[in-house]
């Protein structure tokens, strides 16, 4: 099938070999490189020594490395920091002045998309999208679980697009949102911890009910710690706490139920009915098994969306299985994102 | 996040000023997946052998700046990196003793974007 899909690396997925000092930034492009993947993506926070500065030798050394490992800038992931003192937000002219340094570090850097959170001002976006056009680059609002697009919080942006006509800012989805099963090495980690067969089996049941029902999509509100709380009473968090309440659930038991409600399922027709909108996509994955298979993401039945859809963007790898490992056990971010990397190319090109 | 992998192995050391001990310190990473300045580190709680040192007596040093907890609240131009090393200096008359030990540092951190504030604490065993 002739498609225009490309692949691409966001170095996030690497950062406990960085993080332990066995990969610096170059390296974690060179490795990138050796999968097959074309795209970098980057949270200059995580890897960028001077940010929020980008020096002229910085940029030079940057460029360098993209000729001589073939690769090009992705998506700029951008965080903004509006409680960066501890006593008050941010106004919305510093909120929008941080924004716009961001997309100016973005462009310095060659990217092509910049990726804000769903904590993001409605505003503060507004207020940065003519800068974003002077300088190309497309902001995306990361689909982030629970968050999910074809609902009520994804609408309110859908508006202000519609509102304003822009061409500079969309939709990033995260693979996050199709989860059909809880990450294997998470329930892994939770047994280290001493969560009990009877609860990992009710903690599961839970989980496969809101799957085969359908999950109740989040709302749009700027207080998202409301959001959220409702969207945990609308997929039944409090009856899950009921019964594990009964059988004495331990704290890490407690903490293990909850953690599950991060990971959603979404049908994968929702990127078919939003394609106009989604300008890069963040492949999160979790384990992937020596089968080349994802162990709660069905990657090939989502990509297959991507290419019904006719998508021309990145599909970028993020690897964040580290955490529910390194407790206890040595992480391999390098050969897991190899083995997700074959497997997105399996399913982009056969 | 990264409990395993925190602490300098070979960072530990008792402070001697003017022929005296007057505290100990250590090296630590961040629990977290990126750099931030240090108005988001919140606050940094130390325990050792089971007893937890006053927050006044403890300083945070990055990038060649020392500050206290409180002093850390309003420092925007100082980022403690991604898998930087940032000294703990606690200062406690006597220092610890020569020995074992056993560590426990939590680390607060407030990410802009989170609803709730990250409290991730990592152990680790050392000699003096």
């Amino acid at each position: 099938m002739d498609n225009k899909i490309k692949r691409s690396v966001s170095l996030y997925s690497y950062q406990q070999e960085y993080y332990e000092g066995k990969l610096d930034l170059e390296g974690c492009i060179r490795e990138t490189a050796k999968t097959g993947a074309t795209g970098i993506e980057l949270l200059a926070e995580q890897m960028v020594d001077d940010f929020p500065v980008i020096t002229p030798e910085f940029k030079e050394t940057w460029f360098g490395w993209m000729k001589k490992y073939g690769t090009e800038p992705t998506c700029y992931d951008a965080f903004l920091e509006n409680r960066i003192y501890d006593n008050r937000v941010c106004t919305l002219r510093e909120q929008i002045h941080m924004m716009k340094r961001d997309i100016e570090n973005a462009s310095q850097l060659g990217f092509q998309t910049l990726r804000t959170l769903v904590s993001t001002p409605m505003d503060v976006i507004e207020g940065s999208i003519p800068f974003a056009e002077e300088k190309n680059i497309k902001i995306c609002i990361e689909v982030h679980s629970p968050f999910s697009l074809n609902s009520g919080w994804a609408d309110g942006y859908m508006e202000m697009i519609h509102k304003t006509g822009t061409k500079h800012f969309g939709f990033m989805p995260d693979f996050g949102i199709f989860c059909r099963q809880i990450p294997d090495i998470l329930t892994a980690q939770a047994v280290r911890n001493g969560c009990r067969e009877e609860v990992i089996k009710i903690v599961e049941d839970a989980f496969q009910e809101r799957v085969s029902k359908g999950f109740m999509k989040i709302k749009y509100d700027l207080n998202l710690g409301r959001a959220h709380g409702e969207y945990m009473k609308a997929n039944g968090y409090p009856k899950l706490m009921e019964a594990l309440d009964k059988i004495h659930a331990t704290p890490a038991e407690l903490a293990y139920a909850g953690s599950t409600f991060d990971y959603t399922w979404c049908d994968p027709k929702d990127i078919i009915d939003n394609i106009q909108y989604i300008y890069h996509t963040h492949a999160k994955f979790y384990h992937m098994n020596e089968a080349y298979e994802e162990t709660s993401i069905p990657i090939k039945e989502v990509v297959e969306a991507y290419k019904k859809a006719g998508y021309n963007g990145y599909l970028s790898s993020e690897y964040e299985g580290n955490r529910m490992l390194n407790d206890a056990l040595e992480v391999d971010s390098i050969e897991q994102v190899r083995r997700q990397q074959e497997a997105l190319r399996r399913a982009i090109e056969e | 996040m990264f409990p395993k992998q925190m602490f300098h192995p070979h960072g530990f050391k008792n402070i001697e000023e003017d022929g005296r001990i007057t505290g100990f310190c250590f090296e630590m990473k961040i629990q977290y997946y990126r750099g931030i300045t240090l108005s988001i580190l919140r606050n940094i709680e130390v325990v050792v052998d089971g007893a937890e040192y006053p927050r006044e007596s403890i300083r945070f040093t990055v990038n060649g700046e020392t500050f206290t907890l409180d002093e850390m609240r309003t420092v925007i131009s100082n980022r403690w990196l991604f898998g930087q090393y940032g000294t703990v200096t606690v200062l406690t008359e006597g220092g610890l003793t020569p020995g074992s030990h056993h560590i426990t540092c939590t680390q607060t951190i407030a990410p802009s974007y989170m609803p709730h504030i990250l409290v991730h604490a990592g152990e680790y065993d050392f000699e003096l």
